[in-house]
């Protein structure tokens, strides 16, 4: 739900991007001697497309930071899970290491030469 | 108290700042660009000569197409606000992330564990076997009142089966006095492994 958030705001930044551009490909073509009409048409349409699109998506991000932020910090989380986490992980490596030092003392014990 | 009425007042305030900002740089966008449509039409009729009119246009449409592009720029600043500000006022998309992240590391924790659990039961299952030979066998140097992991197993399902209490007499091992007859009154120490202290020498 968050990622899906801001991944419509970084949407937004290339469509500003987009407007931009359509609006200098309009003038740059305006300035022409013949201007090609289905050219200045596209861009147009894709220039008031991208800004109202714009407008509507952070007008709606907005209400919705209205109706959904309190100004309280937020105080959740993750560090009680990560340190669960992180002792199975040392347990799983300790287990590793006694097994490793099990492993070379069986073969020191039956290596022939010794 | 009044320490919290403020917070939701800036809050307020800052998504109100959010709005007139977006509504002031779409506005600017629209206007400046409609202006240097409407001063790129060619007229006949000038007050100043053409040469003047000409230069004023093309300054006005350098200021103008400046203002498009600052307008472009506030606009970014504004996603880059907004998304600051998701981040860190959005809790129902916090809290979501934190459950699914805690999960994770549940998850994650509980496959370790089982893991571990299977492999102590699988080298459990091994060391049976290894001191059931190790302490048949005549070569070892094993202490008589030692106690392998194998006869205490024995001796606890011994105990457990009403027939085997009779049967734990003939399963002792020979050498191992101190176990049968005292089994009630003194702990035997399980070959290194228990912490008990043996009182027979």
């Amino acid at each position: 739900m968050a990622n899906d958030r801001l991944r419509s705001l970084e949407e937004v930044e290339k469509e500003i991007g987009v407007v931009l551009q359509c609006a200098g490909n309009i003038i740059l073509e305006l300035s022409k001697e013949k201007h090609n009409a289905s050219l200045l048409d596209r861009q147009l349409s894709q220039f008031t497309g991208c800004v109202s699109r714009v407008e509507s998506e952070l007008s709606g991000q907005i209400r919705y930071l209205t109706q959904v932020a309190t100004g309280q910090p937020h105080e959740g989380s993750t560090y009680s899970a990560r340190k669960d986490c992180q002792m199975a992980l040392n347990r799983v490596e300790y287990a590793r290491l006694k097994l490793g030092e099990l492993g070379q003392t069986c073969e020191r014990l039956l290596d022939p030469q010794t | 108290m009044s320490s919290q009425r403020v917070l939701p007042q800036s809050k307020e305030t800052l998504l109100q700042s959010y709005n007139k900002r977006l509504k002031d740089d779409i506005r600017s966008i629209l206007d400046n660009f409609t202006e240097i449509i409407k001063t790129a039409k060619v007229e006949d009729e000038t007050q100043v000569s053409r040469a003047t009119q000409a230069e004023q246009e093309h300054y006005e449409m350098h200021v103008r197409a400046a203002n498009i592009v600052r307008a472009g720029e506030s606009l970014m600043k504004l996603v880059s606000d907004l998304k600051q500000f998701l981040i860190l006022n959005d809790f129902p998309s916090v809290n979501e992330a934190i459950n699914h992240r805690n999960q994770q590391l549940h998850a994650l924790q509980e496959e370790c564990d089982k893991k571990l659990t299977n492999l102590r039961d699988e080298i459990a299952i091994d060391l049976y076997e290894l001191e059931e030979e190790y302490y048949s066998s005549s070569t070892s140097l094993w202490d008589s009142s030692d106690m392998p992991l194998c006869e205490a197993f024995q001796r606890q399902d011994s105990l457990v089966s009403p027939e085997g209490i009779s049967g734990s007499m003939g399963t002792a091992r020979v050498g191992d006095s101190s176990g049968v007859g005292s089994q009630g009154s003194t702990p035997e120490r399980l070959n290194g492994h228990g912490a008990g202290t043996s009182e027979h020498a």
